[in-house]
């Protein structure tokens, strides 16, 4: 029986989730024993499997239209769709940007921060992203599985991901449900 | 006291004053006086009948004829004619079709259309509801004076009971049986309360009851007191009805100095005192515990219950609260008999029903006729059918706690027992009549709207419910929604009725519900398809 | 008693009971939120729903009452789903970031509930619209994005203490918790009692001083006695390595059950003075640091002849160091001026009239818990034992009566039903005039000789007090059913005044009851350390200061002292011109017991530690010069606080 491949990307996020699954240390040697790791931010691999994976990971929020078509190509291209982190959850930290207007953000973001000179400009290149909302995955494309936490612990990530190589849906709850 | 054979009325608005109401006046009290007819006639200046397009206005009773537009120089006419001859001054009538509902009923009273019933609203417009004798020579005050000198509270509670009177705000609890509740309760001091809050979008009825028949209501109330046992009423007006409040707080005046209110009236150990208490504006005052903390100078808020206000009322002590409409029947039942007002209505919901009827109609307005009859029949007969013969497609009743009824209730029977069983609400009365112009959506929306604004905010489904379901409801509309949102308000639907902490959270839900129930079609247009059927919502407006 | 079933589970209450209350005491837990078991029920979360056979709805279990043979479910499908909804929706009102928050790991009710519910995501999102930070308070911070709106404050500040600060404006979704009309709370009528903090289940109410330092379950807690005033309230020390960084009133206390005052809660953390880590004697004008033997030494032989050592001690100290003292410096060195710091002001008239009666007189704060009617005589409870004003407030509001007497401004003044301001010097006549006036309505309960009109007319004349209001305030005070005079014993001028208070005690059928002053100004009087201070040409001076702050009539008094010995726990003014300093603990560093105003015994735990270092407790310090002395031991402190007739009963504390 071959074993279900999985696939993950990142979105508004900072990459710590992803950070927080490598820190399952050695048993990342079980996971690869029962899961087929495929395209990751980590890996080679760019995108999920055109014949679709089983599982999808997305970490970050949806920040702007290219967060989108990932979440939506990612969406449609596995069975399962896993939240990774609060962030994908609820909104996280870039949800914060959205008490403020759009541009007072940008403004904040390039031109007034410390450590920027005078030359300071909002980027505004015609192939770039158009920024949205900070949206929750949930609010873009439906979710199977939800890990809230900043990050998830490593063991609530191991397991999320061991129980569904094995075919099984995973319940966080204790130790392993936390939204810090 | 004095009797006249005929009573003139001029009209008084603003407008009307602008356009020469004072010269008429002034004309018609020269003229009658000039005829000799000022002992027989009386003349009064009356306020805004809203016939814009007609003023000033002079109505003639009892005729019920209506001239306008009116100035000095046709007074002769009218005077000669109508006051002297006897015969209807024809060309200086109003035209009956752009009548307003306001004044409908006029052309209708005279028994030329089936089955209106005037029993609460026999007196509003006839009488000067200035003048308590003109209340006492309709019958004013006899039922309280039978009632104190020849009947026990008890009687009067079981002949309440056996009228088969069921309340008129919305809820339709049997009202003898609630006096029975309090009136069993032993307690030395006890209070009852007229609910005139009004706020049902739509409902007008109460206020003409209090503005045309203010008596009436401190007559059932001193009946109510004497049947429960208290001594001491309050009657709750909402803020926005100034008029309504001046009257009633003459009428009090009137009714002390007659003796009518204070102390051993009718010569009897009853006593019985009555305050006017100004609402300030929120929906939320017309729930019964809610209007009680507002009158103990709090929150406007409803209370956790039990216990109830039957047994822990006003300032804690056992309080019937009633509405206008409900105690306006008291004393015609305590006149005519249980067994009178049965002859009215349907065996589950006996005597009559003040509608008003709103909409894409013909003809808008008040009307008061026997429970049972159908929203086809008023539609027709009374609202003279859909305005520019558009199709018929769905009333609301109740003002926002109704119910949206479609096409295929038509027929039902319009009395609790009948609305019940077919999963609707008659509520308080109030008929909003809609065409096939308005999106249910919208519609949906536009109650969802009054529900959030009112909500008092104590409970957290209401108060973050109604919100949330509002901004679905845009969404919507705007066409930003999925299907996923339409379960979403049907959970919503649900849970705001098993769990808010009154009737405002709980039939806030009940749009969404029928909406979803008869129109499911319509509004996942908006969703799959983008588009409002109705033409009503700007479904192109999403904003990311 | 009731019978019910609580998922088949059956259980006997008591009528009257709520269905959650029954639930509480079988040990079945039922979420809650706007619940708190020391506020009246709100009935607004609707997250403790339950299921109740032949109700047509779910009810809510916090305001239910139980009917006997009630079938109540809590874990049903429906009931499961109802709880979802609530807290799906509470997390889609305003902005509830867990990562940074707090109480965020276990001391957030809300968070608590969700978890409780399996949620592991929000079905309902946000609309992201920014809710103001209220940070203008000294104390702490009002973050509304984390408000649910549970009203628990607001109830708090109006049910337990009676300041009704807090309150809601708007309604609907725009409700919003605001303090006065709303201003900011830094410049509100708020008097920093921090027991909105102590009852805010979410992280909205911050604590400044103890945010970010720790979950509750890291945390140290201590169950002991505040000693920043007589009442004793009971307190919980919460602390972490070593540090303090909150105190919370304890709600099993019952004394005053988890209500405190900013003197309390907040002063302990504020305080920032410099802690005496060893012994310092002076040589050549300055202080060194010495070893504790060298101290004592420099101490005992300056201390002689004995009768020329003037002796004072805080009544913040314990029983045991108190008697200790008097062991010391009464009966070992036979000194003629050993007294307390507050000079026995607070307890003199009192403990003398005792004596004279030779039994207990005064109620407690029980009676001011249960009273219905409150006359103040010359009490500040705005400023001081605040926690007794707060009794007396949060009955005024439901209608108890309140008369002041204060010959000046009294910060009670304005909520007063009558505030009588008699002149200086002129109490007695107010009060005669006050008797009089009640005689005159036929309310005379103990009898009043004399022409009382006359007596009346002449009262008002000398005092400044008009007649109509000596009716007023003496009819309505003696016509309910369980008046308190509350009295500062440091305001009545001399017996005669205070015999008057007594009478009119009498006369209107109410309690009398005194504050007194600092934690165990009580039971330094009952160990005859109540005193006037007067230095006669004294040699030394020994004051145990400990943690006290001295004031600058002290440091004026002691200036001229040949030679001066201060036990403190911080530097000061007196210190530093001591000749020898002894190092101790603070409050929170050593145990004792407290007797406080209501005569109740307590026994103080000690929260922090100080070994290692070179600082022992007061006790300690005082052994250590007995040794010194060569003294007998010292008797037993309990039953020597026993024998002089107390102004109140004293009760022990159980255990």
């Amino acid at each position: 029986m071959t074993k279900p491949k999985v696939a993950s990307d990142w979105l508004a996020g900072c990459a710590g989730c992803h950070m927080s699954l490598l820190d399952i240390d050695e048993r990342i040697v079980t996971l690869v024993q029962a899961a087929d790791l495929r395209a990751t931010p980590i890996t080679d691999l760019k995108e999920p499997d055109e014949t679709g994976v089983a599982v999808g990971i997305l970490e970050g929020a949806v920040n702007n239209s290219a967060n989108e078509e990932v979440a939506h190509r990612m969406r449609s291209r596995c069975s399962v769709l896993v939240a990774l982190g609060d962030c994908a959850v609820f909104g996280g930290v870039p949800a914060m940007r959205n008490f403020f207007p759009l541009d007072e953000a940008l403004r904040r973001a390039y031109i007034e921060t410390e450590s920027t000179d005078e030359n300071g400009k909002i980027p505004d290149d015609p192939e770039l992203a158009t920024m949205t909302r900070a949206r929750s995955l949930q609010e873009v494309v439906p979710v199977d599985i939800f890990v809230p936490g900043c990050p998830p612990s490593a063991d609530a990530i191991f397991y999320v991901l061991n129980e569904l190589a094995q075919g099984r849906k995973p319940v966080l709850k204790d130790e392993k449900l936390s939204w810090i | 006291m004095k009797t006249f054979r005929s009573m003139v009325l001029v009209s008084s608005d603003p407008i009307s004053m602008k356009r020469g109401a004072q010269d008429v006046f002034d004309r018609l009290q020269a003229e009658i006086k000039a005829y000799g007819l000022d002992e027989e006639v009386s003349l009064a200046m009356i306020g805004d009948v809203g016939r814009h397009d007609a003023l000033p206005l002079v109505i003639v009773y009892p005729e019920a004829a209506v001239y306008g537009p009116v100035n000095a120089e046709d007074i002769h006419l009218l005077v000669d004619e109508h006051l002297y001859k006897g015969r209807i001054a024809v060309d200086l009538q109003a035209s009956n079709r752009e009548l307003s509902g306001k004044i409908a009923w006029l052309n209708t009273r005279k028994g030329t259309l089936p089955a209106e019933q005037r029993i609460v609203l026999r007196r509003a417009g006839i009488i000067d509801p200035t003048n308590i004798e003109d209340y006492i020579l309709h019958d004013g005050y006899t039922a309280l004076g039978k009632a104190l000198t020849e009947s026990t509270p008890i009687q009067v509670i079981d002949e309440i009971k056996k009228s088969g009177l069921r309340g008129r705000g919305g809820a339709g609890f049997p009202t003898g049986t609630k006096w029975g509740f309090v009136a069993k309760e032993k307690s030395v001091k006890k209070y009852v309360i007229c609910n005139a809050d009004e706020s049902e979008p739509g409902t007008f009825k109460d206020r003409l009851i209090l503005e045309g028949d203010p008596h009436s209501i401190i007559e059932a109330l001193a009946l109510a007191a004497y049947a429960v046992g208290a001594d001491e009423g309050y009657v709750y007006i909402r803020g926005e009805y100034t008029l309504a409040q001046e009257r009633l707080k003459l009428a009090i005046l009137q009714a002390k100095e007659m003796g009518f209110l204070g102390q051993n009236i009718f010569g009897t150990a009853f006593n019985f005192d009555l305050h006017v208490h100004s609402g300030a504006g929120a929906y939320i005052c017309g729930e019964e515990t809610a209007l009680l903390e507002s009158i103990e100078g709090k929150r406007g808020q409803p209370r956790t219950r039990p216990p109830f206000p039957t047994t822990h009322g006003l300032f804690g002590k056992p309080t019937l609260v009633n509405n206008v409409e409900t105690l306006a029947n008291v004393p015609p039942i305590l006149l005519n008999g249980a067994t009178w007002y049965r002859s009215f209505g349907t065996p589950s919901s006996p005597g009559t029903k003040v509608y008003t009827i709103l909409g894409n109609v013909n003809v808008t307005g008040l009307i008061e006729v026997p429970m049972g009859i159908t929203l086809r029949e008023v539609i027709a007969i009374y609202a003279k059918g859909m305005k520019g013969g558009e199709n018929f497609k769905m009333a609301q009743t109740g003002g926002s706690s109704g119910s949206i009824i479609p096409a295929s209730l038509q027929d039902t029977p319009m009395d609790f027992d009948s609305f019940g069983k077919a999963g609707v609400a008659l509520g308080s009365g109030a008929l909003l009549i809609c065409n096939e112009d308005t999106c249910v959506v919208d519609l949906a929306k536009v109650l969802l709207n009054f529900f959030r604004t009112e909500s008092c905010g104590k409970c957290f489904p209401c108060r973050i419910g109604t919100q949330r379901a509002w901004e679905m409801l845009d969404a919507i509309a705007s066409g930003r929604a999925t299907l996923k949102t339409l379960d979403q308000l049907m959970d919503l639907s649900v849970n705001l009725y098993n769990l808010s902490n009154c009737g405002l959270g709980q039939t806030a839900g009940t749009p969404i519900k029928d909406i979803l129930t008869y129109f499911r079609a319509e509004v996942e247009a908006h969703i799959r398809l983008g588009v409002c059927p109705a033409g009503v919502c700007n479904t192109k407006e999403a904003v990311h | 008693m009731l019978n019910l079933t609580i998922n088949n589970q059956p259980i006997e209450v008591t009528e009257g009971t709520t269905v959650l209350n029954a639930a509480r005491q079988a040990g079945i837990e039922i979420p809650t939120l706007c619940d708190h078991p020391h506020l009246t029920p709100f009935g607004g979360c609707r997250l403790c729903m339950v299921e109740i056979d032949g109700f047509r709805t779910l009810q809510s279990a916090c305001t239910i009452p139980v009917t006997n043979n009630m079938v109540v479910r809590t874990d049903t499908d429906k009931v499961k789903t109802a709880r979802k909804f609530v807290l799906t929706l509470i997390f889609s009102e305003r902005n509830h970031f867990c990562p940074y928050c707090q109480v965020s790991g276990g001391d957030c009710d809300l968070q608590n509930a969700a978890y409780g519910e399996g949620m592991t995501n929000w079905p309902l999102p946000p609309n992201w619209q920014p809710y103001p930070v209220d940070a203008s308070h000294p104390n702490f911070i009002l973050e509304h994005n984390r408000c649910i709106l549970c009203r628990r404050c607001i109830r708090a500040c109006s049910e337990l203490v009676g300041v009704n600060t807090l309150g809601v404006e708007e309604r609907g979704a725009k409700t919003f918790v605001i303090a006065d009309l709303n201003v900011p709370l830094g410049q509100s009528t708020c008097v920093s009692c921090g027991t909105c903090i102590q009852v805010c289940p979410t992280g909205a109410l911050i604590d400044r001083k103890s945010a970010y330092l720790g979950h509750e379950k890291n945390l140290d807690i201590q169950k002991t006695i505040c000693v920043g005033c007589s009442l004793g309230c009971g307190i919980q020390v919460v602390s972490r390595n070593g540090q303090v960084i909150r105190i919370e009133g304890d709600w099993d206390s019952s004394v005053n059950s988890g209500i405190l005052c900013k003197t309390g809660r907040f002063a302990p953390l504020a305080d920032d003075r410099e802690r005496l880590t060893t012994p310092l004697v002076r040589n050549d004008g300055a202080l060194q640091p010495v070893s504790w033997e060298e101290a004592l030494a420099a101490v005992s032989a300056k201390v002689q002849p004995a009768d020329q050592v003037a002796a004072l001690v805080s009544t913040r100290q314990s029983a045991e160091t108190l008697h200790l003292f008097k062991h010391l410096f009464v009966d070992g060195l036979k000194s003629s001026m050993v007294t307390s710091l507050e000079e026995g002001s607070a307890t003199t008239l009192p403990s003398q009239f005792a004596a004279s009666k030779g039994k207990a007189f005064e109620g407690t704060l029980k009676d001011v818990e249960q009273a219905d009617s409150f006359m103040i005589f010359g009490a500040d409870l705005v400023n001081q034992h605040e926690v007794a004003g707060f009794f007396a407030r949060r009955l005024m509001q439901n209608g108890a009566l309140l008369v002041v007497i204060d010959t000046g401004e009294n910060p009670l003044n304005n909520l007063a039903n009558c505030a009588l301001t008699p002149k200086t010097g002129k109490e007695l006549d107010l009060l005669t005039g006050l008797m009089a006036a009640i005689s005159r309505l036929g309310q005379n309960k103990a009898g009043f000789t004399g022409d009382a009109i006359a007596v009346m007319n002449a009262a008002a004349e000398i005092s400044g007090v008009s007649t109509d209001l000596l009716l007023e305030a003496g009819f309505k005070f003696a016509s309910t059913a369980r008046p308190v005079i509350i009295y500062d014993a440091a305001h009545v001028q001399n017996l005669d005044v205070f015999n008057a208070l007594v009478r009119l005690a009498e006369i209107s059928g109410a309690k009398l009851v005194n504050p007194k002053g600092g934690a165990n100004s009580l039971a330094a009087a009952q160990y005859n350390l109540d005193k006037p201070f007067r230095l006669n040409g004294h040699k030394a001076a020994y004051v145990v200061l400990g943690d006290e702050i001295p004031s600058e009539r002290l440091v004026k008094a002691l200036e001229k002292v040949p030679f001066l010995v201060v036990q403190a726990s911080h530097t000061s003014k007196l210190t530093a011109g001591a000749d020898v300093v002894l190092p101790v603990t603070n409050w929170l560093e050593q145990d004792g017991h407290y007797l406080n105003a209501a005569g109740q015994l307590q026994k103080a735990e000690k929260s922090l530690s100080t070994s290692g270092t070179d600082v022992r407790t007061n006790e300690e310090a005082l052994k250590g010069l007995a040794q010194q002395f060569n003294l007998a031991a010292a008797g037993d402190w309990k039953a020597e606080l026993l024998q002089r007739p107390s102004p109140v009963e004293i009760t022990v504390q159980a255990a």
